[in-house]
C-alpha cells in the first residue's frame, strides 16, 4: 500500500497538545507520567539486576516464595498492581535496597500539585 | 513515539473511546491520556504497565485495559487492543507503525462489576474493528 494510503494516526498527539493548555489536565498528565515511569523505572531495574546475576524468573521467585508465574507478571505486561512487599521481597532476595531519593528542590512538584517528593530506586 | 495511539470508530461514525474520554473528569482523561502514552513509548513486553495497565484474561483474552479509580471511588476502564505484526499486516491494515487501538471505555461505581454483557459489547466493537481493512479510525 502507497503512504498515501496509509492512515493519519496524528489525532491522539493533537488532542492531547490541545488538552495540555488546561492546567489541571496538564497538571494531571505530568503527574501521572512521573509516577508511571518511576513505577516501570523500579521493575526494570530489578529486572536487570536479574539477568545480570544470571537468576532465572523461576529462581527468583522461589527465593522470595512465590509462584513463578507472579514473578514473570511482575516483569511483563501484565501486572496490574505491582505489590511493595513483593517489590521489596525481590530486591533483597537480588541483594539489593531500595531507596526514596529526594529530588532537587527545583524538581519537585509543588505540594498543591502532588505529595510524590522523591524516586524509588534499586541498588545493589 | 515507537507506537501510535488510535481511536476505532464505528461504523456509525461515532468513536466510543473519545466519547468516553470525553465524559470523564479531566483527571481522568489526563491520566488515561499519560498511560497510553508510557505505553506507547515503551510497548509491551518492555512497560510493566505501572500499576494501571493489564492484560485481560478469560474471554477479554488479547484485550488490555487502563484502570482507574476517580472521584468517590468510581472505577474508570478503557479498553484496548494491540495492533502490531508484520510489516506487510501493518500496511494492510493501514498503519505504517504499530499501534495501540482504543476501542471504548466504561466505568462503575465502587465495588460493582460489569456485566458480561457490558464485556460482550466490548468485544463486539473489537471483533467489528479488526475486520477492516484499512482500520476504520478516528482522524
Amino acid at each position: 500500500m502507497a503512504d498515501s494510503k496509509m492512515l493519519d494516526v496524528s489525532l491522539h498527539e493533537r488532542r492531547r497538545a490541545r488538552r495540555m493548555e488546561e492546567p489541571e489536565y496538564r497538571l494531571a498528565y505530568e503527574r501521572t507520567a512521573r509516577e508511571l515511569a518511576q513505577t516501570d523505572a523500579v521493575i526494570r531495574d530489578l529486572d536487570s539486576l536479574r539477568v545480570d546475576l544470571g537468576i532465572s524468573k523461576a529462581e527468583l521467585a522461589r527465593r522470595v516464595n512465590r509462584n513463578a508465574s507472579s514473578v514473570r507478571r511482575l516483569f511483563t505486561a501484565s501486572q496490574v498492581r505491582p505489590e511493595f512487599p513483593l517489590i521489596a521481597a525481590l530486591a533483597d532476595a537480588l541483594g539489593a535496597d531500595l531507596r526514596v531519593v529526594r529530588r532537587p528542590a527545583d524538581a519537585r512538584p509543588s505540594m498543591r500539585e502532588s505529595s510524590t517528593k522523591g524516586r524509588v530506586t534499586a541498588s545493589a | 513515539m515507537p507506537w501510535a495511539v488510535v481511536y476505532y470508530k464505528a461504523p456509525d461514525g461515532t468513536t466510543p473511546a473519545l466519547q468516553f474520554l470525553d465524559s470523564c473528569p479531566g483527571k481522568i482523561d489526563a491520566e488515561f491520556t499519560a498511560v497510553l502514552d508510557a505505553v506507547a513509548g515503551a510497548p509491551p513486553p518492555r512497560f510493566s504497565g505501572g500499576g494501571k495497565w493489564e492484560a485481560m484474561h478469560g474471554a477479554m483474552g488479547g484485550w488490555y485495559e487502563i484502570r482507574l479509580t476517580g472521584p468517590g471511588r468510581e472505577q474508570f476502564r478503557l479498553f484496548c487492543l494491540l495492533e502490531n505484526g508484520t510489516h506487510d499486516q501493518l500496511t494492510g491494515r493501514g498503519l505504517q507503525r504499530c499501534a495501540i487501538a482504543v476501542i471504548t471505555g466504561m466505568r462503575k461505581p465502587w465495588r460493582t462489576t460489569f456485566a458480561e454483557r457490558d464485556y460482550q459489547r466490548v468485544r463486539e466493537l473489537g471483533d467489528e474493528h479488526r475486520t477492516n481493512y484499512p482500520r476504520r479510525i478516528a482522524t
